[in-house]
């Protein structure tokens, strides 16, 4: 008897990994390569050059520069100026984080019901993110007119609210959560566009065995919607939190950090710095510092975020 | 389980993967702009500041006419922007060929600030350099070389509108009481007596500007050379006497309300239509003013009293934003062409009318807008000062200025502790 051993047949290779083969670089990395080119050159590149500069005392023009080693960062520690924005940086974040994120999945159960005008309140809420934040801004400036008869003070007038009328961007202790406000309205709709999507994914099958067994309203959203919601609400807190804590667009328009440092956050901090003092080093420094706390900020919530969605 | 079912129709990544591709699409675009000025071909590229525009426009379209072939790109900046704008094209390499400067030092696009840093040629050779007043050559020149042009003078002090004096009945005051009670007088009337744009941070420092020289430099004409030996400071001036005398008239309710969310343009419009009596204002921006009055002749001017000694007010006189021509350009030739046709007499007797300054020199009588000649005494007299910033070491204390001023305004800090910040200031490094 003979024994006829025949070699398997050659798997047939996809073109991708031949091509790999010959170049010597796995196919997702030479598909990626174009994109990472133009990031490390138009990203990496200039932000791993610009650090370098939070160690001297450049002035942003010209050629002198001095090593100073960490000094840049002891002036911060150190300066009351960057210590009030922290301040204001957090709490305008919080605010924001809280009420965008919030009034984003009132929006989103309001308009993912079956009323007639759903399409319409949707494009409605979502307009103003399509409007530049510096439009916007310059738009709440004329809302915010101080002058008894113009914009919100007159609107709060004419029914009878006229005890409410403010300074709206010029008094120190409202014009932080003015610039709030102009950004909630902004963003929200925003935030209602991320949680309408997360709805749509939830089963109706779900909702419907729910009702069978007797669960109310408020039951079934408590027990099946906001737990199927957590990957929505990871993607809001992070990206309303990123914007929070580098909010600059609208605070320069409206308020240019005034009255005095009452709105001033890192971000117009190093940009004052950089751009009015002519401290490029210093501001450099404070950009570092930003950019070190949004990562650690966000690498903690993402944590809790994910764990809270693999619970659900 | 649940977030299984959900990611099917929803998938963060796919979103996150969207928003990076935005994001690098936007990052190059932002690196596409190219530049323009580069070549040693094409059009002279000039970037001026707002208040120029009336004088430089008119130069250029002058100097054009003259030399046919000559080509220029104009735009212009509001002086918060000019900064931001200019300094990133100076850092970058691409500052056009000509641009606005500011003169002396105090601000981070003043002459010395830019000079130190070899970003603006020499103009001493210019015939017009030498027309520079003693008084005046801390402004235009850096260790003895003259790196700006600027054509003259710009006086600080109360644009008023003229109408709403006469229906006040009030005249111009000559005193600090005199002021107090034309403003009480006009209050009655119910008349705003000074309209304050202070959200606007340059138009906070005005008022202390408009005062200081009275209640500072009319008995310590030395005073900035005292602060930069550090014998002086703020807080121990005459300078709280100005910041007391600003507060006074917030108090007594002079000003419009809510001055800190007031702007400079809500102010001009105020005193254009004679809803407010007064603004205190650079001349140069006369014609702002005007464009907001029913008539150009609604407006006049006069020196704000800052005591009630006559011969102690003074007033404000500082050289107005100028020209440099960058250190790097290929047209820098064409460029300093251009100066030297500005420097003529009577391209700078041109230029200053158009912008309500007085002309830096003039061969015969000068042309002065007719509403500045009540500052022409004290010129000629040496009794005026040069805007205090011009002076000042570093580029942080001028906005610390504007900054605490809105927080007196605000009432979150006292007189002497908006002093003690400017002291911190100033004697920070450059």
């Amino acid at each position: 008897m003979t024994a006829v051993i025949t070699p398997p047949a050659a798997k047939p290779q996809t073109p991708a990994k031949r091509a790999g083969r010959r170049s010597g670089i796995a196919p997702p990395w030479l598909f990626a390569a174009p994109a990472l080119v133009v990031y490390a050159l138009v990203m990496l590149y200039p932000s791993i050059v610009g650090a370098g500069s939070a160690f001297t005392d450049w002035s942003g023009v010209g050629e002198q520069r001095s090593f100073v080693g960490l000094a840049n960062f002891q002036q911060l520690i150190h300066d009351d100026q960057a210590l009030g924005a922290i301040r204001n940086t957090l709490l305008l974040t919080a605010a924001i984080v809280v009420v965008q994120t919030g009034l984003g999945l009132l929006l989103a159960l309001g308009v993912h019901t079956t009323i007639k005008s759903r399409m319409i309140l949707r494009v409605i809420f979502f307009a103003p993110m399509v409007v530049s934040p510096v439009m916007v801004a310059f738009l709440w400036k004329y809302v915010y007119n101080p002058a008894p008869d113009a914009g919100l003070n007159a609107a709060l007038n004419a029914v009878g609210l006229g005890a409410l009328r403010q300074d709206w961007l010029g008094n120190p202790s409202i014009a932080i959560w003015s610039v709030a406000f102009t950004v909630i309205w902004q963003c929200a709709g925003y935030s209602m566009v991320i949680f309408l999507a997360g709805l749509e994914g939830v089963p109706q099958e779900l909702h419907e065995s729910a009702m069978v067994d007797g669960a109310g309203t408020a039951a079934r959203f408590r027990h099946i919607t906001w737990p199927l919601l957590a990957p929505a609400l990871t993607i809001n807190v992070m990206l309303s939190t990123v914007g929070g804590l580098t909010l600059f667009t609208q605070i320069i328009a409206m308020t240019n950090g005034g009255p005095g440092y009452a709105t001033d956050t890192l971000s117009t901090v190093l940009y004052k710095q950089a751009f009015v003092f002519g401290k490029f080093g210093y501001s450099t420094a404070v950009a570092l510092v930003l950019a070190l706390f949004v990562a650690a900020v966000s690498f903690i919530q993402l944590a809790y975020l994910r764990s809270r969605e693999t619970a659900a | 389980m649940a977030s299984e079912i959900i990611r099917t129709p929803f998938s963060r990544r796919r979103l996150l993967q969207l928003m990076g591709g935005a994001a690098a699409a936007g990052a190059l675009a932002s690196c596409g702009g190219g530049n323009s000025s580069g070549g040693s071909s094409g059009p002279l590229k000039v970037i001026g500041a707002g208040s120029q525009e009336a004088g430089l426009r008119k130069a250029l379209d002058e100097y054009k006419k003259q030399n046919g072939s000559f080509e220029f790109n104009l735009s212009f900046s509001p002086a918060d922007q000019l900064q931001t704008a200019l300094r990133a094209q100076l850092a970058a390499g691409n500052a056009p060929d000509l641009h606005a400067v500011y003169p002396g030092n105090g601000s981070a696009m003043s002459m010395v600030q830019l000079s130190k840093a070899n970003l603006l040629a020499d103009l001493s050779e210019q015939a017009w350099t030498q027309k520079i007043p003693a008084g005046f050559k801390g402004a235009y020149q850096q260790d003895g070389k003259t790196h700006i042009f600027s054509p003259g003078t710009s006086v600080l002090g109360a644009i008023y509108n003229k109408k709403a004096f006469a229906k006040a009945g009030v005249e111009i005051p000559t005193t600090w009481s005199e002021l107090l009670t034309v403003c009480e007088t006009l209050k009655k009337k119910g008349i705003i007596p000074l309209a304050l744009g202070a959200q606007t941070p340059w138009v906070t420092q005005l008022i202390n500007y408009a005062l200081v020289p009275g209640t500072v430099y009319a008995k310590q004409p030395d005073f900035d050379d005292k602060m930069a030996a550090g014998s002086e400071t703020f807080a121990g001036s005459g300078w709280a006497d100005a910041m007391n005398k600003y507060l006074e008239l917030q108090k007594r309710g002079f000003f419009n309300d809510n001055p800190n969310g007031t702007t400079y343009e809500q102010a001009t419009s105020m005193v254009g239509t004679g809803k407010a009596a007064m603004a205190v204002q650079v001349s140069a921006v006369l014609q702002a003013y005007r464009a907001a009055a029913p008539s150009p002749d609604d407006l006049g001017m006069f020196p704000l009293p800052a005591t009630d000694v006559a011969a102690d007010n003074w007033i404000p006189g500082g050289i107005v934003v100028g020209l440099g021509v960058s250190a790097k350009s290929k047209k820098a030739d064409e460029a300093r062409k251009f100066l030297e046709f500005c420097g003529q007499p009577e391209q700078i007797n041109a230029w200053a009318e158009a912008v309500a300054c007085v002309p830096l020199y003039s061969e015969g009588e000068a042309k002065v807008d007719p509403v500045l000649k009540p500052f022409l005494p004290y010129l000629a007299d040496d009794k005026a000062v040069p805007f205090m910033d011009q002076r000042w070491p570093n580029a942080e204390v001028q906005p610390t200025h504007f900054a605490v001023v809105q927080e007196l305004l605000g009432g979150k800090t006292t007189v002497e502790g908006a002093l003690k910040k400017m002291d911190d200031a100033y004697k920070k490094t450059a």
